[in-house]
């Protein structure tokens, strides 16, 4: 059994989560094996290999003999990792022995695959029929400001201007866990929210595939279908153009939102040609597509930092994205904004603002250190230090009343039995306070029964 | 009434003993009153968030190292190769906001501008930089506004030549508009041959820009600014010229006169022979400020603001030195006084005998032509009867033509004396120096018409950098009340005394004792501590055995704690009352530790700080980087969770826009320390409480020091050496202000009648 709980951080990790029957079926395809197999960590990679040509079942323990004894620990990720994705399987004859055997669909496909080289089931598109495409720079700046209008539009629906064409109750499927509204208040960003904003966008991009996902069967898609062809996707070349036609049903309503995201750009002939009799259409993959599949740390950009912030608590954002702006004043007081300069000043009202969001002062930092400007970037510390302090001080202010459950008793019948009470609870240590004159004492929860005891006893 | 002259004409008498039971906040707007508008700015700041994302940008915009935005505001990149002259650009033409280390700000605002004209910058200069600066498209409310406040700044200018008045302007369409003035027609000389026509004397002046802003345009093609221009002048009756300037003023004809003084073609007033000594090298800033100053060949009137401890004496005496004609120079207290004279002989080759200093015992009567003479502005504002021999003096100051009027800490004297002084004395040139020059009060007004626009304004991070005032480690150590402190604290009853309270607070006694004991046994230091409160003064300096000074300490007193405090190595801690924050120079401490303070003043903070801002050491180890890269510091300690957080982020404004942080200390005194301090057990620290709860009410507030301002206590000081106002002078005659706003209410200038307030700044204050 997978020893690792499995919490879905990547597409693999979705896959993985799959039940079995499904994941079977995604095996049919031969680039989904391909995919699944890239993925895996190295030591499960090399076992796959060793195990494509064996088709009996070999011993658990045989197999653990296959690494020294120190590395039993990677061992075991690598075998669970195979057997979350029914690479593996497990048998266990009649002495109850496992022993492991590869998933047969899987086998037959990689060793097809391995001889004849896989094919994608759809062809580029001559450039000869598309005439211009998009250069690979204009493909990146529009699935970035794609991606970014979407994500403007998640946290503050109200204040986007060009939204994206997703109903408001698929949007509403993003925003869970995101936002969290109460009742006649507008929605705001919940702590795991501020989290995802602060995520670089292939985690974000995951988060977001991840929901989709997994709201397909609310919209009646076979969430399977939607996997595979966001694998196959991955696939496919970035910046070539690919037929709408070649697209079923599903695919073909997957692939508008896809566009929506920025995954997938798409073009319609300019010039419909008479002889063609019907206009064409495609789609073009960009990079936030070819990236789906890739593990998250592979694809960790450095994106270039662009915060400044200075011993008087003025904030300095280089950029232009309103993005940036909306997450900025999530805990700062937006002051300025110039064409591709944003000035705030991080105050305690505004931080203030940010605590009873759920956000901590530690995620506020480590993002104004993350995203330093490369200006300021070098400098240790990269945010001045009287500025962190003086968050984590702010934070720590408010955090200074400690709970404590306890119990009050009242309504002593003499002065006496309220001071033995009194003397009782403070030798135990669990007087919490104690007031003679109108004979009331607070003692901690855990000590009520000895208490309650403690008085019956009394009387 | 022997030797009763000078300052005794005062305000009434403070009414502030006779009504103990004002709160504190109230008192604390009678000093400091550069306070009075913050939060009227914080709350502006509020409304104007802004959006200007729909200003054009240029496309090398990178290349470019500003924006400016339309409602005045200027954001500068430090790290941009063009930082160095666009600094000089922005600091003549915008008011500094705040200036840290990777991104300034800057306010465009009618006097900034106005000061940009006086020294030369015309409008379209401005402009045509400001747009080369700039990373977007100039918004069209700030070309607007350029125009707007420049269209009548600096237009004409009062020039003294040969002893003759003439006013200037390039341009005559200006000079027959202000003589369609009838004050002003009548106030010409007219030539012989030409009576009545309107036409004016034409020549040529040297290119305004020849030597002042070479550094700035530097590799911007702005010829035009250095061409020779034509000026058109007409002379004056020499007798009607304060007249001429009065109509001239922003409430009457709105072209407010530039005074500039020809004094190498003064051939009346005799030279004086002084020259500056080899050793006397001017650093670049100081340089620079003194060519903003002598720009064109003349002596413009103005103001130089540099930081306490960066050396401002060395610019007077340079600037004195330039002009080499009779000196007044005006200080605001006796000590000063004898601190300007030393400075004189210090840098200059001036003769013992040409240098004399007026105060009230040392009426020392000068000799020969030419001079410097080194007063206090009481002296010469003083309107009561004087003794004989200061009536001499003071008629020999009226009548004389003073080549140089230098006015030392000139954000602390009030206008109305500034007034009276430079109308009792005629200059040719007026320089005003400070530090800290806090803006947008009433009072930079009147500075600016008085003596002058700012001529300079260095930065206080770039003279850190380059080594030339001291790498200051700022530390706000917050001190948790204790329990029985805050418990009576808390009570209405005790209102009064929250002072008091937070001041004794045991754990700061402690935090305060262990720093003096850290800084004097591990480092060597010199300490000042300051209390402006006094009986937290007193406790701690009897409670320490350390020496204390405040307004009762003698003079005689003083003299010797502050002389063991320099020589002696076993005296390294004084306490001082809030007469230390200005003027007392005590170049050997470096360290500040500060337990109660005056509610929010951001002066009185900054004023502290300069009192350890001098250098020390040798010049490469101050460097960054050097092995003494912070050798001074400066503690605030704060009770937490009292009034004095609050006032304390309030007072650390100045520094903090000046570019220095104030790092939080939460854990001192450290643990182990603990039962080495003083007031370590309970009863102790209850006995402490008792003390401080049974305090008499004239112990509990801050220190008024009523020798300042009462007549009588003043003359009393003045027998015993004549610096009782010495040691506090600035502070009593910035409450003179307030009082006589209360006392004579309508002759006085405040408030003003927001009718009266130039058009500019009415729009501004709407």
């Amino acid at each position: 059994m997978p020893q690792v709980m499995v919490v879905a951080r990547n597409f693999m990790d979705m896959v993985a989560a799959l039940p079995a029957a499904k994941l079977d079926m995604l095996y049919d395809s031969a680039f989904i094996c391909e995919a699944v197999l890239r993925s895996l960590p190295p030591l499960a990679k090399k076992y796959a290999l060793q195990m494509l040509y064996v088709s009996a079942p070999v011993a658990a323990a045989a197999m653990e003999e296959w690494v020294l004894d120190e590395y039993a620990a990677k061992h075991r990720v690598a075998i669970d990792r195979l057997l979350q994705l029914r690479v593996f399987v497990e048998v266990r004859d009649r002495r109850k022995e496992v022993s492991y055997k590869m998933n047969q669909k899987f086998q037959g496909n990689m060793q097809k695959y391995l001889v004849d080289g896989g094919s994608l089931p759809r062809e580029p598109i001559p450039s000869s029929v598309t005439a211009r495409l998009p250069t690979l720079a204009e493909l990146e700046s529009f699935a970035l400001e794609q991606w970014e209008c979407f994500l403007l539009q998640l946290i503050n629906s109200s204040q986007v201007e060009r939204g994206t064409s997703f109903s408001s109750s698929m949007m509403r499927t993003f925003q869970r866990g995101l936002l969290s509204s109460r009742d006649g208040e507008a929605p705001r960003l919940t702590e795991n929210g501020f989290q995802f904003l602060l995520m670089e966008t292939n985690a974000q991009l995951w988060y977001i595939m991840r929901e989709y996902i997994s709201s397909a069967e609310e919209r009646g898609v076979d969430p399977t279908e939607l996997i595979s062809f966001l694998l196959e996707l991955s696939f496919h070349t970035l910046g070539e153009a690919y037929s709408l036609n070649t697209l079923t049903d599903v695919q073909r309503n997957a692939i508008r939102d896809l566009a929506e995201l920025g995954l997938v750009k798409l073009q319609q002939m300019s010039r419909v040609k008479p002889w063609q009799g019907r206009k064409d259409s495609w789609f073009i993959p960009t990079k936030l597509a070819t990236n789906l599949s890739a593990s998250l740390s592979d694809s960790s950009s450095n994106k270039e930092g662009f915060v400044v912030v200075e011993t008087n608590f003025r904030m300095y954002a280089y950029s232009t994205s309103r993005l940036h702006c909306e997450i900025l004043r999530l805990f700062s007081r937006v002051e300025y904004q110039l064409p591709n300069l944003i000035v705030g000043s991080i105050t305690k009202e505004s931080l203030y603002g940010a605590f009873e969001n759920g956000i901590t002062a530690e995620q506020i930092i480590s993002f104004l250190q993350q995203n330093a400007h490369p200006r300021v970037a070098d400098k240790i510390p990269a945010v001045p230090e009287n500025v962190t302090d003086q968050i984590r001080l702010w934070e720590t202010d408010r955090n200074r009343v400690d709970m404590t459950l306890s119990h009050l008793y009242e309504d002593f019948p003499s002065k006496d039995m309220f001071d033995q009470c009194c003397d009782y609870a403070r030798d135990h240590g669990c007087l919490l306070w104690e007031d003679a004159k109108k004979m009331r004492l607070i003692v901690r929860v855990e000590f009520h029964s000895e208490m309650r005891e403690f008085l019956r006893r009394l009387r | 009434m022997a030797g009763g002259d000078g300052d005794r004409a005062r305000a009434p008498k403070r009414h502030k003993s006779s009504a103990p039971s004002r709160s504190i906040d109230e008192t604390a707007e009678l000093d400091y009153t550069d306070d009075v508008d913050d939060d009227v700015r914080d709350a502006d700041r509020e409304v104007k968030k802004r959006d200007f994302t729909k200003l054009e940008l240029k496309p090398d915009h990178a290349n470019r190292p500003l924006w400016a935005c339309a409602d005045g505001r200027i954001f500068l990149e430090t790290f941009s190769p063009l930082y160095k002259q666009a600094y000089d650009f922005l600091i003549a033409i915008a008011e500094p906001v705040c200036r840290p280390e990777s991104m300034h700000e800057y306010n465009l605002t009618p006097h900034s501008l106005y000061a940009a004209v006086s020294v030369g910058l015309e409008t379209s200069t401005i402009i045509s930089v400001m747009s080369k600066l700039s990373k977007t498209k100039l918004p069209r409310e700030i070309i607007d506004f350029i125009h707007a406040s420049t269209a009548n700044y600096g237009k004409v200018k009062l020039v003294l030549k040969k002893n003759r008045y003439f006013v200037e302007s390039p341009f005559p369409e200006v000079l027959k508009t202000l003589l369609k003035d009838d004050i002003i027609c009548r106030a010409r000389i007219s030539p012989e041959d030409s009576v009545g026509a309107p036409s004016f004397t034409i020549s040529k002046t040297a290119g305004e820009m020849a030597s002042g802003h070479e550094d700035l345009l530097d590799g911007m093609e702005l010829a035009a600014a250095t061409e020779d221009k034509e000026t058109h002048s007409f002379e004056i009756d020499p007798s009607q010229v304060e007249n001429v300037k009065q109509r001239c003023l922003p409430n009457a004809l709105n072209f407010p006169m530039l005074e500039e003084y020809d004094f190498r073609n003064d051939t009346v007033n005799p030279d004086l022979e002084m020259e500056l000594k080899p050793q006397a090298r001017p650093r670049p800033y100081q340089e620079k400020s003194l060519s903003k100053m002598f720009g064109n060949g003349r002596a413009r009137s103005g103001i130089i603001v540099l930081p306490c401890g960066a050396g401002k004496s060395l610019v007077g005496v340079s600037a004195a030195c330039r002009i080499k004609k009779s000196c007044l120079c005006l200080a605001t207290n006796a000590v000063s006084v004898d601190q300007w004279a030393f400075q004189f002989k210090l840098w200059s080759t001036i003769k013992d005998e040409h240098i004399s200093r007026f105060t009230s015992d040392n009426k020392e009567k000068f000799r020969g032509m030419a001079g410097v003479v080194v007063t206090t502005y009481n002296m010469v504002a003083f309107g009561g009867k004087r003794s004989e021999d200061s009536e001499k003096i003071i008629e020999e100051i009226r009548n004389r033509e003073w080549g140089l009027l230098l006015m030392d800490e000139v954000h602390v004297v009030p206008a109305h004396m500034f007034r009276k002084v430079i109308s009792i004395t005629k200059s040719h040139c007026k320089l005003g120096l400070t530090a800290t020059l806090v803006r947008e009060d009433e009072r930079i007004t009147d500075l600016n018409f008085l003596i002058g626009p700012k001529l300079y304004e260095a930065n206080w991070l770039d003279l850190v950098k380059g080594g030339f005032i001291a790498n200051v480690q700022c530390a706000e150590v917050w001190c948790p009340m204790t329990k029985e402190f805050f418990a009576e604290y808390l009570k209405k009853e005790n209102s009064k005394k929250k002072q008091v309270l937070y001041a004794m607070n045991p754990n700061k006694f402690r935090a305060c004792e262990f720093l003096i004991r850290f800084h004097e046994q591990q480092r060597g230091d010199k300490i000042i501590v300051f209390a402006d409160n006094l009986f937290a003064l007193t406790s701690y300096a009897m409670k320490l055995r350390k020496p204390m000074i405040y307004g009762s300490t003698s003079h005689v007193e003083r003299t010797r704690i502050l002389h063991q405090f320099k020589n002696s190595s076993d005296v390294n801690t004084i306490f001082l009352s809030k007469v230390g924050d200005n003027s007392i120079d005590i170049p050997e401490a470096n360290v500040i530790i500060q337990i109660s303070s005056h509610a929010g003043s951001r002066r009185q903070e900054a004023q502290r700080l300069g009192r350890i801002l001098r250098a020390k050491g040798k010049h490469q180890d101050r460097m960054a980087g050097g092995k003494e890269e912070y050798n001074a510091f400066f503690y605030s300690l704060v009770s937490t969770d009292t009034q004095e957080m609050y006032y304390s982020t309030k007072r650390q404004q100045f520094l903090i826009d000046q570019g220095y942080s104030f790092k939080v200390i939460t854990s001192l005194p450290p643990p182990e320390e603990l039962p080495n301090l003083k007031y370590y057990t309970l009863n102790d620290q209850l006995e402490l409480l008792a003390q401080s709860l049974s305090a008499r009410d004239d112990m509990i507030g801050i220190e008024h020091l009523e020798e300042d301002s009462d007549g009588k206590a003043l003359m009393k000081a003045r027998r015993s050496a004549g610096s009782m106002s010495a040691f506090s002078g600035s502070g009593g005659m910035v409450y003179m202000e307030y009082s006589t706003g209360k006392g004579k209410a309508g002759a006085s200038k405040k408030p003003k009648d927001p009718s009266k307030r130039h058009y500019l700044f009415k729009k501004r204050y709407q």
